[in-house]
């Protein structure tokens, strides 16, 4: 028997054993420095955090992220410079562009004349919030809507901007915001993944995506984004093969628990329990994502709501109609990417189809959730991961331009999950270029997110390789001012 | 110094003194001339020079006598000298500045306490200065006097010093920093007033520092609500209820470059929120007294004020115990989660998942918390009017999500019992108007109930709503009663678009009960000439269908167009004579006969995967038929894109015969070239010959040599891309 739980301590995954020894001598120098924390603490781990249960009461309980892949013009959607219109043509003032660093496409461009909107704006509902003409859809529901004109970045090419809007870092390997969120709340339906993304693409310029940006990075690999595609097996693998019924499925999973069962009694190592828990989900899954993947029973009402064309798998509308009802069966992230919105060149073509995709039905996705009485509790989030420039990329013909990426400043929009409705925040100035009022930082943005989710930005840590981790790195303040 | 000079200094220090008692005087009277106005202006830089002179000469006198009692003689002498010039000096720039500054004050926009204080002070320290300096050599002049004058000469300097300062900063400018820190709580929104909280704040910082009981540029003063009403010298500022025509409005929308342009361009500016805010408050009347939320809800003034407040934070109480833990954790399933709202709330969330899984157990199970259930959402699990019963015991409910249940409203009664319930949902279920209209009376908490893709009709929401003044009806999108939109166009089922002997054409759409009518003539279907889809349509020859969806209540698709190829004879086997270019390998050979055709954007890797590429080399396949055939035309389906270099062949040329060796040519066609910059278009081109039996086949197609001159890429090779072969 003593041969046993020697070879069981041995056998230890290194990392477990180092972690479980840090933890003990880490509370016991805590103890010694009489911690008052360490004795009122009810049942919370060393960091005060209890993962799977809001930190206070949340305004959202699942957040839908229209994220626009490849960096929507804000000069064209939401930020509106009849300034510059009038100074069509003319080079950027100095003063205006600063330092900014440029990326390698427009570096060595000799001229950087600015570029006014091809299209027009007007304004909009109780609000009187500008939209532009390629938007007629969002424009009707603005009063519902939070529009950020003052978020920037850190970073200027589209890999590294997603992954730190995604995930806090730019480089990868950090758990994604979803992934984060599940850590931190929970299931909340336990047939479904916490988090799943959905993608599409549009007609314009495309930029990849990965799956590294739904990664759970070191996080439990539960908490991994879970891709539906199109098609006929949304979820890839969870099919039974033709002949196997489902009391052989789930007699082959506890056989197979069992197994598991043993090894994690031998080596202790929680992925061992993960992967147990993921098989379960899977065999749940199995009949709960057909019941959600289902379109054919929505009415007519809806089908005009999103457009038709929310019928056609693995468009931007359908996956809008999916991501409802994913949030409706309680997914508490749903991650859409709608990819070809780089418009480096041949801007005026391009933006006008990429908007057309996308308007009625994130429009729509509002109105649903609204009128199902859910809007209050789910938050949704629709914008890329930079702005884009004032001056043109390339030529500047009478009816054509482009535009590169700006970090500087962009345009997203909020709604519901306890944001205020209806209000424009932030300012830029005249030329579109930089941020005069309120700036919100990517991590500001992820501090709020947390916020609405009942998350204390500063107290959602995971502790990996020595380090405390958090979406927010070592920054970001809660945005009060746009919470209701 | 100079006898001379002192002479003279002394003489302009006393006609100083004349010319300001003068203008002191007469200062209702005198005009300052448009020439010396800019003499005037001097007044902020030269008033630095007596100030810090006048010091340094005040803290010298406030010593002198014990220098003259302590020090040696040459030191004694040279203090009293310098100081006597100092004196002088400090005391003659006093007066310019006074002199200036008086011609200042008769300028536009300078009255009020302020500056009152201020002008008497200047002219105070000019006086004082001057009086030192006449008596300071007197036999009854002691160091007690001489202290005494120099205390008050500096006490004048940094009153009218302070006092100028508030002129030019406005008030408070000083500590302003410091109060800033300690801002009064903001208020909230119940109690925020549309003047006094909405527009008094956007004067004072955008207007006020010129527009004070102070300053009084234009004769307007801001800060207090009669005067704002008063409006300035060039009259009112609005005309109630008309911001058109009102001054105020006028000026803020000049162009920043006018001179008249409010603020004045350097100053901060008005955000255009805030220049609607105006436009509102005066289209509204300008009202000074209303407060925020007795505007209407839908009033834009309202909307965006309410913006700018925030709610008292409030954070929901109960006045229940938790739950024992262990039962809560009891209570999770699968198919189930009982979870707290938050760390350390008693309140408990309860969703129900799974159709399929649903009993109606699975609510009374719940009982050991029904204190606690604030939030309990069943959306879509088959809940029965009866089992409302059993939700009714959960008292402090305040959310119930019912939406796409099986109730019909009967049971709804049994909910009246929950005091505390705000929100109800009932979409997409058949509750009846009859039920609702009879039952909501007694939901006295209820603030919200959503009705939306229920039996009821917009006027029998409008009814209920009139009767439920309380209540917020949420009724939803009404697709019926909104604008029709366009279709999407119908898509083909059939799995392939190439077919061997004939085809039944499938065509599908996703919408229910739409009617595709297509046409295969090439002609462009309508919705009355053209033939209704159904199924019936078969295919023996290479066809365009062009297909358009219709149903009623929306506009029609645009055109789907579908090329229909036939391929009916296969070979037994192919190979290359050359290489495919290095790009565009495809499947090799095969490529050409496996069925799967490719689309646009080919130099993209991942739809390249079905065009095989030739650029520097023809394309020459040969097929082998074991067993003869009779053939008389070889189609090539190809990509023409000119944008990119990508053309069609220069030359087909088909050969055949029996063996390997021998062929002939059987056909050849010149596929015509495109002439001008066109869109990109996918198509097949074939030749025809007369029917021969073959065994083998040999294709040849050539890319085009030299890209004509009207293109850019003109000289170069082409590029040559193919995806399927048809042989019939």
């Amino acid at each position: 028997m003593e041969k046993e739980i020697l070879e069981h301590g041995l056998n230890f995954n290194r990392r477990r054993f180092l972690s479980r020894l840090s933890l003990g001598l880490g509370s016991a120098a805590l103890g010694s420095l009489l911690i008052p924390d360490l004795f009122s603490g009810n049942g919370m781990d060393e960091d005060g955090l209890t993962p799977g249960i809001p930190h206070f009461a949340p305004k959202a309980k699942r957040v839908i992220y229209l994220f626009q892949n490849g960096a929507p013009s804000q000069q064209e959607l939401f930020d509106y410079k009849p300034k510059l219109r009038e100074m069509m043509g003319q080079e950027i003032p100095p003063s205006v562009r600063g330092t900014q660093r440029l990326t390698g496409m427009t570096a060595n461009q000799k001229q950087f004349p600015l570029v006014g909107s091809f299209v027009d704006f007007k304004q909009y509902g109780q609000s009187r919030a500008w939209v532009s003409d390629l938007f007629p859809y969002t424009a009707k529901i603005v009063d519902d809507l939070c529009i950020v004109k003052s978020m920037f970045t850190e970073a200027i090419n589209h890999d590294p901007a997603l992954t730190f809007l995604q995930t806090g870092s730019q480089q990868g390997n950090r758990p994604s915001m979803g992934s984060w969120l599940s850590y931190g709340l929970g299931n909340e339906n336990k047939n479904l993944p916490n988090f799943t993304v959905l993608l599409s693409r549009g007609i314009g310029n495309g930029q990849g995506v990965y799956s590294k940006l739904w990664s759970n990075g070191f996080l439990d690999s539960i908490h991994q984004g879970v891709q539906f595609s199109k098609g006929e097996d949304p979820v890839l693998y969870l099919r039974d093969p033709d002949g196997m019924n489902r009391q052989d499925r789930r007699d082959m999973l506890d056989n197979l628990a069992q197994l598991n069962d043993l090894s994690y009694q031998e080596f202790g190592d929680p992925e061992i329990t993960a992967k147990v828990k993921q098989y379960e989900m899977a065999y749940r899954m199995q009949t709960a994502v057909p019941e959600v993947m289902d379109l054919s029973k929505e009415p007519d009402d809806i089908i005009k709501l999103y457009g038709p064309d929310c019928l056609v798998p693995g468009t931007f509308a359908a996956n809008c109609l999916l991501a409802r009802k994913l949030s409706e069966n309680g997914v508490r992230f749903v991650q859409l990417y709608h990819q070809g919105w780089d418009q480096h060149g041949n801007l005026p073509f391009e933006i006008a189809k990429q908007a057309k995709d996308v308007d009625q039905a994130s429009a729509a996705l509002v109105t649903d959730l609204k009128q199902r009485g859910l809007l209050d509790e789910t938050l949704v989030i629709w914008g890329g991961e930079f702005g884009r420039t004032s001056y043109t990329q390339g030529k500047l013909t009478k009816d054509n331009y482009g535009r590169d990426h700006h970090p500087r400043c962009f345009t997203i929009w909020m709604a519901g999950g306890g944001i205020k409705p209806g209000i424009v925040y932030g300012e830029t100035d005249e030329m579109g270029y930089n941020i005069v009022k309120d700036p919100v930082h990517v991590h500001d943005f992820q501090a709020t997110v947390l916020n609405q989710m009942g998350l204390n930005h500063e107290k959602l840590i995971f502790k990996h390789l020595g380090r405390r981790y958090r979406l927010t790195d070592v920054s970001g303040k809660v945005v009060h001012d746009i919470i209701a | 110094m100079n006898k001379r000079l002192i002479g003279l200094a002394e003489q302009a220090l006393f006609a100083a003194t004349i010319f300001i008692l003068f203008l002191l005087l007469f200062n209702d009277r005198f005009v300052v001339p448009l020439w010396l106005q800019p003499l005037g202006r001097m007044h902020p830089l030269l008033l630095h020079f007596p100030i810090v002179i006048l010091l340094l000469a005040m803290i010298m006198e406030a010593f002198r006598f014990r220098i003259a009692k302590t020090a040696n003689p040459a030191v004694s002498e040279f203090y009293r000298d310098f100081l006597s010039g100092l004196l002088l000096i400090g005391a003659l720039s006093a007066g310019v500045t006074v002199i200036m500054g008086l011609f200042l004050s008769k300028e536009d926009g300078y009255s009020g306490q302020a500056l009152l204080w201020h002008k008497w002070t200047g002219v105070g320290i000019f006086f004082l200065a001057s009086l030192v300096y006449w008596i300071r050599n007197k036999r009854w002049y002691n160091a007690r006097i001489a202290q005494v004058g120099a205390l008050t000469t500096v006490i004048f300097l940094i009153g009218a010093g302070h006092y100028g300062a508030t002129l030019t900063h406005g008030d408070n400018f000083l500590f302003e920093p410091l109060s800033s820190q300690f801002k009064p709580e903001p208020v909230s929104l119940d109690k925020a007033l549309v003047y006094a909280n909405v527009i008094q704040p956007i004067f004072e910082q955008k207007c006020i520092s010129c527009h004070n009981p102070d300053k009084l540029k234009g004769q307007l003063n801001l800060a207090s609500v009669e005067a704002m009403l008063k409006g300035g010298k060039t009259g009112k500022l609005f005309v109630a209820g008309k911001p058109d025509v009102s001054l105020l409005l006028q000026r803020i929308h000049l162009p920043l470059d006018e001179k008249k342009h409010m603020p004045p361009s350097g100053k901060t500016q008005l955000t255009p929120q805030e220049m609607t805010l105006l436009a509102l408050w005066v289209k509204e009347n300008a009202d000074v007294k209303k407060r925020v939320i007795d505007l209407p809800a839908n009033d834009s003034l309202r909307f965006i004020a309410t913006g700018l407040f925030k709610p008292s934070e409030q954070v929901e109480e109960f006045d229940f115990d938790a739950a024992d833990e262990e039962t809560v954790k009891s209570l999770n399933n699968d198919y189930r989660t009982v979870a707290p709202l938050a760390k350390e709330s008693p309140a408990l969330a309860v969703n129900l998942y799974n159709k399929a899984a649903f009993t109606a157990e699975k609510i009374t199970e719940l009982s050991p918390v029904k204190q606690q259930i604030v939030y309990l959402n069943l959306n879509k699990m088959p809940v029965k009017d009866a089992d409302l019963k059993r939700v009714s015991e959960f008292d402090n409910l305040q959310k119930l999500d019912l939406n796409f249940t099986d109730i019909t409203g009967a049971g709804l009664g049994d909910l009246t019992s929950l005091k505390q319930l705000q929100m109800l949902s009932l979409a997409g279920t058949s509750v009846t108007f009859e039920a609702l209209q009879k039952q909501l009376g007694a939901f006295k908490q209820l603030k919200t109930l959503a009705v939306w893709n229920t039996g009821l009709t917009t006027a029998q929401i409008a009814q209920l709503q009139k009767s439920n003044k309380g209540i917020q009806f949420i009724a939803g999108f009404d697709g019926a009663s909104s604008e029709p939109i366009k279709l999407n166009p119908p898509q083909v089922k059939n799995s392939s678009t190439i077919f061997g002997q004939s085809l039944v054409l499938q065509l599908k759409h996703p919408i229910k009960g739409v009617q595709i009518r297509y046409t295969t003539d090439g002609t462009e279907p309508d919705s009355i000439h053209s033939s209704v889809f159904n199924g019936q349509t078969v295919l023996t020859q290479p066809t365009l269908v062009k297909a358009k969806a219709y149903k009623t209540g929306w506009f029609g698709s645009n055109v789907a167009t579908f090329d229909f190829y036939k391929s009916s004879l296969k070979p037994d086997s192919v190979n290359l004579l050359m290489p495919l270019n290095p790009v565009h390998q495809a499947d090799g050979a095969h490529t050409f006969f496996d069925g799967r055709l490719g689309t646009f954007n080919a130099n993209s890797p991942a739809w390249a995967n079905n065009w095989a590429g030739f650029r520097k080399n023809d394309m020459a396949l040969v097929s082998e038929f074991k067993k003869p055939i009779t053939v008389s035309s070889v189609a090539l389906r190809v990509m023409v894109e000119e944008e990119t270099s990508i053309f069609p062949p220069s030359v087909v040329e088909v050969w055949g015969g029996s063996s390997r060796d021998q062929m002939k040519l059987l056909g050849t066609l010149k596929p015509e070239q495109p002439t001008k910059k066109i869109p990109p278009i996918l198509k097949a081109v074939e030749c025809r010959f007369k029917p021969q039996t073959v065994s083998f086949l040999k294709i040849i197609a050539k890319p085009v040599k030299q890209i004509p001159d009207w293109h850019p890429n003109k000289g170069n090779n082409a590029l040559l891309l193919v995806d399927e072969v048809f042989i019939n």
